[in-house]
């Protein structure tokens, strides 16, 4: 079937299975890897990608679900030259190790703060609780993503 | 390949149905594509409720509140009626697996999946909410109690979908408690849940009470001799754990991976002991 | 050096631009997949696969008999099938590879396949294993279910418990532990027009994954190339063959077209290789002062049906029995059992977790029996530098246990505990516990542990390191960037790394046993020199200098600071030949020389290592008496791992690793009934998520290193030993009840407070 989104900006038709799993079109059809696979179950928060804006696990949409929506995944974040402040917060703080759950847990993130632009720590690991991560017991996401609320703020200050 | 379907108002929906009655319906998948990914259900046809507009959002309506059936979680969580009338069912929302699954997941989701484990279960039950179902023909509601039969089970006909709840406002309860005993602080299946709704009179009497567990029976259980047993009693340590031990000889737990049914039976109790802390004793 | 630069790794990872093995796709790629026998031991008495063939778009189905070369693997003793041939011996064994066009008709074809199992009683226990008439898992085992045994005395041995003031004793057990990386096991392959099988794979062990591959199917050695990209996650699990061999069968019959073999999760808990389950037997003497006097422990680990590492971690396991503590005499026995339960592997800090766990919670039970501060008993007994520990080996390299203790003595949580505690709101205990650790690094005597470092001055005027050691996440790549471009006065963005490849880079071991940086990291020193003094000469020669005293290499040219000239790398580069413009070293990690009393065995396995990284951990934890949940409020560490090249990689090390711990004391629960996984995906099987973590503080104690590239030591491992029995030793400290298994969920405690309630 045909299927018209926004993805990461630019509007597209794909022509696929209605039951594909986005995230299977997303990294096979669309050669889009950002977004991971990892228990395919909804249980870890790899696969993240904004629907609308809102974070859902694309191992638990099937494409046409995508119908009319905009679609981010962690490619459409950056700039031509610039990281998105999340981005730049979790190279700078060190929030990236074997780095295959952070694509998921910088669109999280995103969600977050959209929601609430300065939250607390203890805010900022309930935001980030469905992103398993096994390599940085999570402190330094944590200080990323309370660096980059700071960024985002000052730079939405006039 | 399956097909999807995705009406945008009940009278396509009603048209997608009956053309075959073996259809799968869902709204976040976040409980079905799980299932169909398992091999636990197999049909050919899939038909998502995301779009419907009629069936989604919270209505004020007075001495009452309608919550569409596709509303999610989160819509319920940011929903200040939710947040000012029901502080029972938001707390339940708030651990309610986590943020991506409150995303997609819905109300009506959670009522019609009928896990033991349902996370919004017990603070429905404990505000006597009734389901809304709805076919092309006729539409009724039906206390939450009822709707559920067990594990996985409701009153639901192939040709109907639950359209939402509703749920009579309480003012009269002045403590509001929800805890869940997981294994970890989010994305955790209930072991135990408790949801609470009290009267508690400015001397610390319990004036009126309803009670209701998850997780530890086939489905959310609710025990009229627990509540009877609080009411006109002091909210304190000393009866609630008398009580407790009542809590222990109602509830009918199961073991499973997660946990042993003694666990659940001695949890289901102490979870009472909670609402010595909840901020109406003397 | 020692400033906190972020990772080269991280802009590509965090953009999503970086190329995991699990991101590899392309419009003619099949899909392979491995059909698994679901039962635990049985005889193979036919394996049925017409049915499947006949699916439209299955291409292949091969079995052992499709295999020429030896189809067994293996890091020491090669006993695991690639394809099961006569029997199966667990859950996880493959009995079929399906090649197929697509994942859908994989998956359909897998079900169609039928195996035909004769069952066979199994064994599960780790001391039934041991028995006359157990079943056996290897009939042609001399030693029945025994994969390693081991038996040192020292001193007086077991007599000398009669001169103790105090002896305790606990029995301690530990379970599996999953790996659960976020990126499952994962390759690439295909075979190239010249008939060499290229395998891109998730792995630790690219160099010897290429010799396993070749002899397990047959093929020369110069048919196989692996290549190694930064692994999703590999904590041990990946040390060692998991899809490389059955990928590299199935592109030898693809017709050139690239395969895919991608283990789902559930797959991955069932085939994969877990930490070792540990039933541990402690007996631990002192005098009245605390002076610890004797030892005694059996160790059981359970390796389920194959070798995989299974001696290496209970040797490792052995010589950090006793801790890094004084003990005059002692008696150690351990053995390393098959059984028909998931596979025992490698797991970041390698059996040292588990004995760990029992003998710091023995410490602290001795404590109390002495009536004595935890802390002063194990500061008391610390070894120090030049001495021996239990087994013999000397401390030679930097020591500094004490350092250690006496910055979590020093520090709040220790001092102030006593009003922390105190303030416990309602239904809450809080306790506040402590360990002292240890962790060797590298492979130890015998097995050399060296790197092969390469650096090249790209013609473009460029730095290239060639790494040898996979990164899978501890940023060892981006540490190699760090000493090249430190040595070489380079800017970072100057710098480029070739991941390991078999045929680019050079063999450099394993990424591994807490020795990456520490070991090619020298080799990259002596590379990065040599460059260094190349590029010098070549300088000279060209601005025809008497000699290099007056060059300075400096980002992007070299000057004379005499005559002010220089010359750019970009234009020297040009001018040198390409022997010039590379540089190799070769370093090979020192090991124990003390002449132990051991069995040549064990030395094979690696009993006996010169540099010691130390650590003490401090957990403040809160129970709540209602669910008996426990949650950990702080988290304290300091490590002794040399010095620090970078704090920001340095802390995390330290926080996954502490967070791995808690994972291992608190949550992660893996469950084998008879053999059959019982927790077989992410929702059953329990991680701490960001709301079960706490805030961490990790201290560094720089001791300098003298072997060690700038005075590093290893820090990969260490901090996964403290969490359980702080944790542990927090508990007991809390509310008086100490729990003998792992992990201390909140069922257990709930009951085990109930039990001390009803005494």
């Amino acid at each position: 079937m045909k299927i018209r989104f926004k993805l990461n900006g630019t509007a597209m038709q794909v022509d696929c299975a209605a039951d594909r799993r986005v995230i299977d079109l997303l990294r096979e059809n669309l050669g889009l890897t950002g977004a991971k696979e990892s228990c395919a179950a909804g249980e870890c928060g790899a696969c993240t990608i904004l629907v609308d804006g809102e974070s859902k696990l694309s191992c638990l949409m099937l494409a046409a679900q995508l119908e009319g929506r905009e679609i981010t995944t962690v490619e459409g974040l950056a700039s031509e030259d610039r990281l998105h402040p999340l981005q730049e917060a979790f190279v700078e703080k060190g929030a990236v190790q074997c780095g295959f759950c952070t694509p998921g847990a910088v669109l999280a993130s995103l969600d977050l703060l959209k929601r609430n632009p300065s939250p607390t720590r203890a805010q900022i690991r309930e935001g980030l609780s469905g992103n398993l991560c096994r390599c940085t017991g999570y402190h330094k996401i944590v200080d990323a993503v309370e660096e980059a609320a700071k960024t985002m703020q000052s730079r939405e200050r006039p | 390949m399956k097909q999807v379907l995705l009406p945008r108002t009940l009278d396509e929906l009603w048209d997608s149905l009956e053309a075959d009655p073996n259809t799968a319906v869902y709204a976040g998948g976040t409980d079905l594509l799980v299932n169909l990914r398992a091999g636990r259900i197999n049909t050919n046809k899939l038909v998502c409720l995301e779009r419907i507009e009629e069936i989604r959002g919270v209505r004020d309506a007075g001495a009452e509140a309608f919550i569409g059936a596709a509303t999610t979680h989160t819509n319920l969580l940011e929903s200040p009626l939710v947040r000012s009338e029901f502080p029972v069912l938001a707390k339940a929302l708030r651990v309610l697996a986590s943020p991506a699954i409150r995303n997609m997941g819905t109300i009506g989701g959670n009522i019609v999946n009928a896990s033991p484990a349902g996370d919004t279960l017990p603070p429905l039950y404990v505000l006597d909410a009734e389901v809304e179902i709805t076919s092309r023909k006729e539409t009724k509601r039906m206390p939450v109690a009822d709707f559920l039969v067990g594990p996985g089970q409701v009153r639901l006909r192939a040709d109907e979908i639950v359209k939402g709840v509703w749920i009579r406002k309480a003012p009269e309860f002045n403590v509001h408690h929800f805890e869940k005993v997981g294994l970890r602080k989010s994305q955790a299946c209930a072991v135990a849940s408790l949801a609470a709704l009290l009267r508690v009179s400015k001397d610390g009497n319990i004036e009126s009470a309803r009670l209701a567990w998850g997780s530890v029976g086939p489905t959310v259980v609710r025990s009229a001799k627990v509540e009877e047993a609080l009411v006109g009693r002091e909210l304190g340590i000393e009866k609630l754990s008398e009580v407790a031990a009542l809590v222990e000889r109602t509830v009918s737990p199961i073991d499973d991976v997660r946990a042993s049914a003694q666990y659940r039976r001695i949890v289901a109790g102490r979870l009472l002991l909670r609402l010595a802390e909840s901020g109406h004793k003397k | 050096m020692g400033a906190a630069v972020p990772r080269a790794d991280a802009y590509t990872k965090v953009t999503g631009e970086e190329k995991f093995a699990a991101d590899y796709y392309s419009p003619d790629m099949l899909w392979a997949g491995v059909k698994r026998a679901a039962v635990p031991h049985a005889l193979i008495k036919g394996i049925l696969t017409d049915e499947a063939c006949m699916l439209p778009g299955v291409i292949t189905i091969l079995t052992h008999r499709d295999i020429r070369g030896s189809n067994r693997q293996g890091v020491i003793r090669k006993d695991q099938p690639v394809l099961a041939d006569k029997k199966v011996r667990h859950c996880g064994d493959g009995v079929a590879l399906v090649l197929a066009e697509d994942s859908e008709t994989l998956r359909r074809a897998l079900d169609l396949i039928r195996v035909d199992l004769e069952p066979l009683p199994g064994v599960f226990d780790l001391e039934e294993a041991l028995n006359q008439g157990a079943p056996l898992v290897h009939e042609d085992n001399s030693c029945g279910n025994v994969l390693l045994e081991a038996h040192i005395q020292t001193g007086d041995g077991p007599n000398a418990f009669e001169h103790c003031d105090a002896v305790i004793e606990g029995c301690f057990e530990t379970p599996w532990q999953e790996h659960a990386y976020l990126e499952t096991e994962v390759g690439w392959a295909r075979e190239e027009g010249d008939g060499r099988v290229v395998i891109t794979a998730s792995t630790q062990t690219p160099f010897r994954d290429r010799v396993e591959v070749a002899e397990a199917i047959g093929l020369d050695l110069e048919r196989v190339r692996v290549i190694a990209p930064y692994p999703g996650g590999a904590f041990g699990g990946k040390d060692g063959i998991t899809v490389q061999t059955l990928l590299a069968l199935a592109a030898l019959n693809a017709n050139g077209r690239p395969v895919k073999m991608w283990w789902n999760r559930e797959e991955s808990f069932v085939a994969g290789t877990k930490r070792h389950p540990t039933r541990l037997y402690y007996r631990l003497g002192a005098k009245r002062d605390g002076t610890l006097h004797a030892l005694a422990a059996r160790l059981y680990f359970d390796t389920g049906p194959y070798d995989h590492l299974g001696g290496v971690v209970m040797t490792l396991a052995l010589e950090h029995a006793a801790g890094a503590y004084r003990i005059p005499h002692a008696l150690l026995d351990a053995w390393c059992v098959y059984t028909n339960n998931p596979i025992g592997g490698a797991f970041r800090a390698f059996g040292v977790t588990q004995v760990t766990a029992a003998m710091e919670q023995m410490m602290d039970m001795l404590a109390a029996r002495l009536d004595m501060d935890p802390l002063e008993l194990r500061l008391k007994n610390a070894l120090t530098r030049g001495e021996k520990t239990c087994i013999g080996v000397t401390l030679t390299g930097s020591t500094g246990l004490v350092d250690c203790l006496e910055r979590i003595k020093q520090h709040p949580l220790w001092t102030e505990r006593g009003a922390w505690k105190a303030a416990a709101g309602p239904f809450k205990k809080r306790g506040v516990g402590i360990a002292a650790l240890m962790h060797a690094a590298g492979y130890g005597t015998v097995v050399p542990d060296y790197a092969n470092a390469k650096v090249e001055l790209t013609p473009e005027g460029r730095i290239l390191i060639y790494c040898g050691v996979v990164d899978m996440g501890q940023g060892n790549a981006s540490t190699n960037a760090q000493i090249a471009g430190s040595i070489l006065n380079q800017n970072m963005d100057s710098i480029e790394l070739v991941l390991p490849d078999t045929d680019r880079t050079l063999p450099s071991g394993s990424a591994s046993a807490s020795r990456c940086t520490y070991t090619f990291g020298n080799a990259l020193i002596g590379a990065a020199e040599n460059l260094k003094k190349q590029i010098l000469q070549k300088a000279a020669d060209l601005l025809m200098a008497p000699s290099t005293d007056d060059l300075a290499l400096v980002p992007g040219k070299v000057f004379n600071r005499a005559t002010g000239a220089e010359i750019p790398l970009t234009r020297l580069a040009r001018l040198m030949a390409e022997s010039e413009r590379t540089a190799v070293s070769h370093f090979r990690a020192p090991v124990a020389k003390d002449r132990l009393n051991i069995a040549d065995e064990l030395r094979l396995h690696g009993l006996g290592h010169a540099v010691i990284s130390y650590g003490a951990h401090l957990a403040a934890i809160e129970v709540d008496g209602i669910t008996g949940a426990v949650e950990v409020v702080s988290y304290l560490s300091a490590t002794d791992c040399g010095r620090v090249l970078n704090p920001q990689l340095y802390e995390q090390q330290i926080h996954g690793a502490i967070c791995q711990g808690l994972g291992f004391a608190l949550f992660e629960d893996f469950q084998v009934d008879r053999g059959s996984v019982k927790t077989p995906d992410l929702a059953t099987y329990i991680m701490p998520t960001a709301l079960d973590m706490p805030d961490m503080e990790s201290l560094p104690v720089e001791l300098h290193e003298p072997t060690g590239p700038f005075g590093l030591k290893g820090v990969g491992e260490i901090a996964t030993n403290g969490p359980t029995p702080a944790v542990a030793n927090a508990v007991a400290d809390a509310c008086g009840i100490r729990l003998f298994r792992l992990p201390m969920t909140p069922q257990r405690v709930l009951l085990a407070l109930q039990g001390q309630e009803s005494q």
